[in-house]
């Protein structure tokens, strides 16, 4: 990378701050939400992968919280929620549950989620079994294993083999995250931006992850994703409007996987041409829009 | 102000796909469906003053996204006019409403109504849910609010002694003067300046029905329906939007107030608007109307972030004479030169798209969904005549379906420009709606100012003059729409005549608003070879005699050739080719020994710059196509037409090129003296500049 990026030490002043907050628990493990606004209907705005937390949502909150009621949730593994070390605590479904805890707090009745990356995971899961609660769903840059292909230079390494070379894609390798977990980081998040200028959003994308360690996050790697056959079948359970947004330019996980997933769950397909893999902090203004867009045309 | 009414329907944007008749007691009631897509919307009758066409600027535009069902309210259009005000009682409107929906087999749809079409609207949405999926309805006539005062002073049937103001709205006044009733009812529906249009086509509808059949439809809505009104309205369960003028005069907006506060409702306040808004600004109801029926979204759509976006123009080219696709692919030409890296679409039409299909421009395919103006221009005409004014006047339809082809267009792509080449539609519906701008904007014109034929009296120095007091306020008041406005043609092109009364000179007004390109030829006079390559010896006098592209020049060249005996005569060595053109029958026209006729020569640019003499009408684009290439020519300027007349006619005069003649005075014998002593004349044009197209590139590049 050619610019040289330091993650802050504190978190920056906030836009909009929660009128709420707080902690649900399960099974030991302590998750922090937050509430903001009172409008209809809620939003939930779900949890990624643990790399990052909660703030990764925080050019959507104060606009969608002038129009409607927004929660939000660290999934564990960082922020302010617990960071269990088992594997066991980061499947799909335990992010699921942990979303319906907070609902439940919160005395939400229903939702629309919307979810980023792997947040398609979860939020498919909630979506197709938790019906009766999820009024409609948003997914940006979904990781959907169902259909579509994956980025071909992401197959060449495996995660388990100790490589030689720590170049490229060998960085996403379990020996080289312990090794060197920032490195990694840093590159990750690079791909994660592909638009030119980006040099915040990386910054931030980094520092959310250097509050989490590699521990962490070969756990969650080593909780299995749905498998693709689980998420098809979840696909024909959903019964609520979907909007799918992805980036044609997505370094992360292809434009094919959102393109499947939009078709497979009969939803609405945004094309985001030239964005990468998350256009809601590179593109705030379009997605803020077209997320208000989805959410006013619920019945 | 004096408003005539036109005889017969001015052309559609779109016409039905399907249409009939129901008959219920014995009224038959006529409709027509538009369109084939989700939902339905039906667009009810109101009051039998005017009938189903008074939702023409929303049909074109709500048929590309829905399916629209419209009928004539019985009392008008092409239903049956019962007697008696039991046939008109509100219910009765109600029941037609279904009887419709029954024959074109609509489970259910989105009903839109103007004024009193509240009352059936609301009718039907209460008592048959399970057929209503929405409401809209346009300036309420609802008993939930007082009247205006205004309206409470007379009896609408006690004989009154003055037919002063509203004392007009009175039976007994519409038996005496139905026309003066309809010109101050439908003055009061359009409060908003520059109504014309609007006012003339409301007064055409009402004459076709009767005094007496309003007087009965009077009657009808006065008779009881037996419930409340406000109850019925608080038994409205499905959506509801209200839109209501704030500057209605027929019915308050208190009324419309109510309306939305009843059926639990949106209301939407149009400041500045009247009683009609769906006919005066129809942009903005079609916009307000699609986003309440929410038809289904497309299921993939794109967005380009900025910084990755292609530098795009979308040039805009009016299809209204053949004379704008050569300047505007010799511009855009010049526009690549400046900015290579710039692609440009194009929006438009044949006979346009021809020219720039053959140069591998890239037609938009939203194309397609233009309505066609150059089809109701050729409508318009008669004998070599074509009353251009009016004929750009009853296109306001077209005009607008065309607009919001362009504005659907423009939200789902993005472009950095905008160029428009008369492209009316834009450039008036843009100063109508400044907040759709969303490019920045070229407008490019060969003449200013719309101005009145002698023989049009003063009710056409009147509305022209209107017209040209909505364009100057337009320009006045949203001074930075246009970016850029560029005069194709220098300074004293413009004319020496003045907009209208109290109006400014136009060329005063031009020099402050315009830049000036110079004319724009769109070849190069140096590049077009020479007479013998054309098959024209040097023993012979060519002339050649074309009328364009169109039919309408048919009576023309029966006129040159009937003269083409005594031209032989006067002229040994004449040799006459008559060029027909793809709307003209060559065989439709007279034959004479020697003279040729032909269907289509290629290149006839080539041709008309290598002749002897050519006979024209008074186009701007073929006469300066002859007066750069330094040709004799005689042009014969269609009646009625103001710009070949006026604006043309000055121009010509400028450069002194051309002969004109008049079509009225000048029988063949005219003609063969004039041919005689203009075929192969010297000419001392002022010369034509070259560099017009490239002067209007810099001045548009400027803006990328």
């Amino acid at each position: 990378m050619a610019v040289e990026l330091t993650a802050l030490p504190r978190e920056q002043t906030r836009a909009r701050y929660p009128d709420e907050s707080g902690f649900v628990e399960r099974d030991g493990v302590r998750i922090f939400y937050e509430v903001y606004g009172s409008g209809d209907p809620t939003v939930l705005l779900m949890p990624t992968w643990s790399l990052i937390h909660s703030r990764h949502w925080k050019m959507q909150i104060p606009y969608l919280a002038r129009h409607f009621r927004v929660v939000t949730f660290d999934g564990r593994g960082n922020g302010r929620s617990d960071r269990p070390t088992e594997a066991a605590a980061y499947g799909e479904r335990e992010f699921a549950a942990d979303a319906l805890a907070v609902l439940d707090a919160t005395e939400t009745e229903h939702a629309v989620i919307i979810g980023f990356s792997l947040g398609g995971q979860r939020g498919l899961l909630l979506a197709a079994e938790h019906a009766e609660r999820i009024r409609g769903a948003v997914f940006i840059g979904p990781n959907f294993p169902g259909g579509g292909s994956p980025l071909p230079e992401r197959t060449v390494y495996d995660f388990d083999t100790d490589y030689e070379t720590a170049e490229g894609w060998a960085k996403h390798n379990r020996h080289h995250w312990l090794r060197d977990y920032r490195d990694w980081v840093e590159f990750f998040i690079s791909k994660m931006f592909t638009e030119p200028h980006s040099t915040k959003p990386i910054e931030d994308a980094v520092g959310w992850g250097l509050e989490t360690d590699a521990e962490v996050m070969i756990a969650t790697m080593e909780a299995p994703d749905l498998s693709p056959e689980e998420a098809r079948a979840l696909c024909r359970r959903v019964r609520c409007p979907v909007l799918v947004l992805h980036g044609d330019q997505d370094a992360l996980n292809s434009v094919t996987r959102g393109t499947a997933f939009a078709e497979q769950t009969g939803g609405n397909l945004v094309v985001l041409e030239g964005s990468g893999h998350a256009p809601h902090i590179r593109d705030p203004v379009k997605v803020n829009l077209l997320i208000r867009e989805f959410l006013e045309s619920l019945p | 102000m004096i408003v005539a009414s036109p005889a017969r329907e001015q052309t559609r944007a779109r016409h039905p796909d399907e249409s009939g008749l129901v008959e219920r007691d014995g009224v038959r009631i006529s409709y027509e469906v538009y369109g084939s897509g989700e939902p339905t919307v039906l667009l009810l009758p109101t009051w039998a003053l005017i009938h189903s066409r008074h939702w023409k600027m929303q049909i074109p535009y709500l048929a590309r996204h829905c399916r629209v069902i419209t009928f004539d309210g019985r009392g008008n259009g092409r239903s049956d006019r019962p007697y008696g005000g039991e046939a008109y009682a509100i219910r009765e409107f109600a029941v037609d409403a279904l009887a419709v929906m029954d024959a074109t087999a609509t489970e259910r749809a989105v009903v839109v109504g103007v004024s009193c079409a509240t009352l059936w609207g609301v009718l039907l949405a209460a008592e048959h849910p399970e057929r209503v999926a929405g409401a809209a309805f346009i300036g309420p006539a609802v008993p939930l609010a007082p009247p205006l005062p205004e309206r409470t002073v007379y009896p609408v049937d006690e004989p009154l002694d003055t037919d002063e103001g509203w004392a007009k709205y009175n039976i007994h006044h519409w038996l005496r003067n139905y026309r003066d009733f309809l010109a101050f009812f439908v003055g009061k529906c359009f409060t908003e300046p520059h109504s014309t249009k609007q006012i003339e086509d409301a007064i055409g509808w009402g004459l076709e029905t009767t005094p007496e059949v309003l007087a009965d439809h009077d009657a009808g809505i006065a008779l009881p329906i037996g419930v409340d009104f406000g109850q019925l309205c608080k038994r409205v369960r499905c959506p509801v939007l209200v839109i209501h003028g704030a500057g209605d005069r027929i019915r308050p907006h208190a009324q419309g107030v109510a309306l939305a506060e009843a059926t639990g409702g949106q209301l939407v306040t149009l400041e500045g608007s009247g009683h009609l808004p769906q006919a005066r600004d129809p942009v903005k109801v079609n916009h307000l109307l699609q986003d309440f029926i929410a038809p289904p979204e497309a299921k993939v759509r794109r967005w380009t972030r900025g910084k990755s976006r292609r530098k795009r123009a979308l040039y805009i080219s009016s299809p209204i004479g053949l004379g704008h696709a050569q300047r505007d692919a010799a511009i855009a030409d010049e526009l690549r030169k400046l900015h290579p890296d710039l692609e440009i679409d194009w929006l438009a039409q044949h006979p346009v798209t021809a020219v720039l299909e053959a140069r591998g421009e890239r037609i938009h395919p939203a194309s397609a969904y233009l309505a066609n103006e150059s089809g109701h221009i050729e409508s318009e005409s008669a004998e070599h005549d074509l009353h251009c004014f009016q004929a750009i006047r009853r296109m306001d339809e077209i005009l607008l379906a065309n607009f919001m082809v362009f504005d659907d267009l423009v939200r789902e792509e993005q472009y950095d420009l905008w160029i428009g080449d008369e492209a009316w539609e834009l450039d008036y519906y843009l100063h109508e709606n400044p907040e759709l701008k969303r490019a920045a904007y070229v407008w490019l014109t060969d003449f200013v100012g719309w101005l009145p034929m002698d023989d049009g009296g003063a009710h056409e120095a009147f509305l022209t003059a209107d017209y040209n007091a909505e364009m100057i306020e337009h320009i006045a008041r949203f001074p930075r729409l246009r970016d850029r406005a560029v005069f194709v043609g220098n300074r004293e092109d413009v004319v020496p005549d003045s907009f209208g009364p109290e109006l400014p000179q136009i060329r005063d007004w031009t020099e402050q608003h315009f830049d000036f390109a110079g004319y724009v030829t769109g070849f190069d006079p140096q590049a077009l070879g020479d007479r013998g390559e054309l098959g024209y010896g040097d023993d012979e006098r060519v002339c050649i005699v074309t009328v364009g592209g169109s039919g309408v020049g048919a009576h023309l060249l029966r006129r040159v050739i009937e003269s083409f005996p005594e031209a032989k005569e006067r002229v040994p060595d004449l040799r006459m080719i008559v060029v027909a053109g793809p709307r003209i029958d060559p065989d439709s026209l007279p034959r004479y020994d020697g003279l040729e006729v032909r269907a289509y020569v290629h290149d006839l640019y080539r041709h008309l710059a290598a002749c002897d003499l050519a006979v024209v009408q008074g186009g701007l684009t073929t006469s300066m196509e002859l007066t750069a290439n330094r040709r004799p020519f005689l042009y014969f300027p269609l009646r009625h037409h103001f710009e070949q007349n006026l604006h043309v006619r000055h121009r010509l005069g400028r450069y002194g090129a051309g002969r004109c003649m008049d079509f009225e005075t000048d029988g063949p014998s005219e003609i063969a003296a004039a041919i005689s002593e203009e075929i192969g004349r010297e000419v001392d044009y002022r010369p034509v500049e070259r560099d017009g197209a490239a002067r209007a590139a810099a001045l548009i590049g400027e803006l990328l």
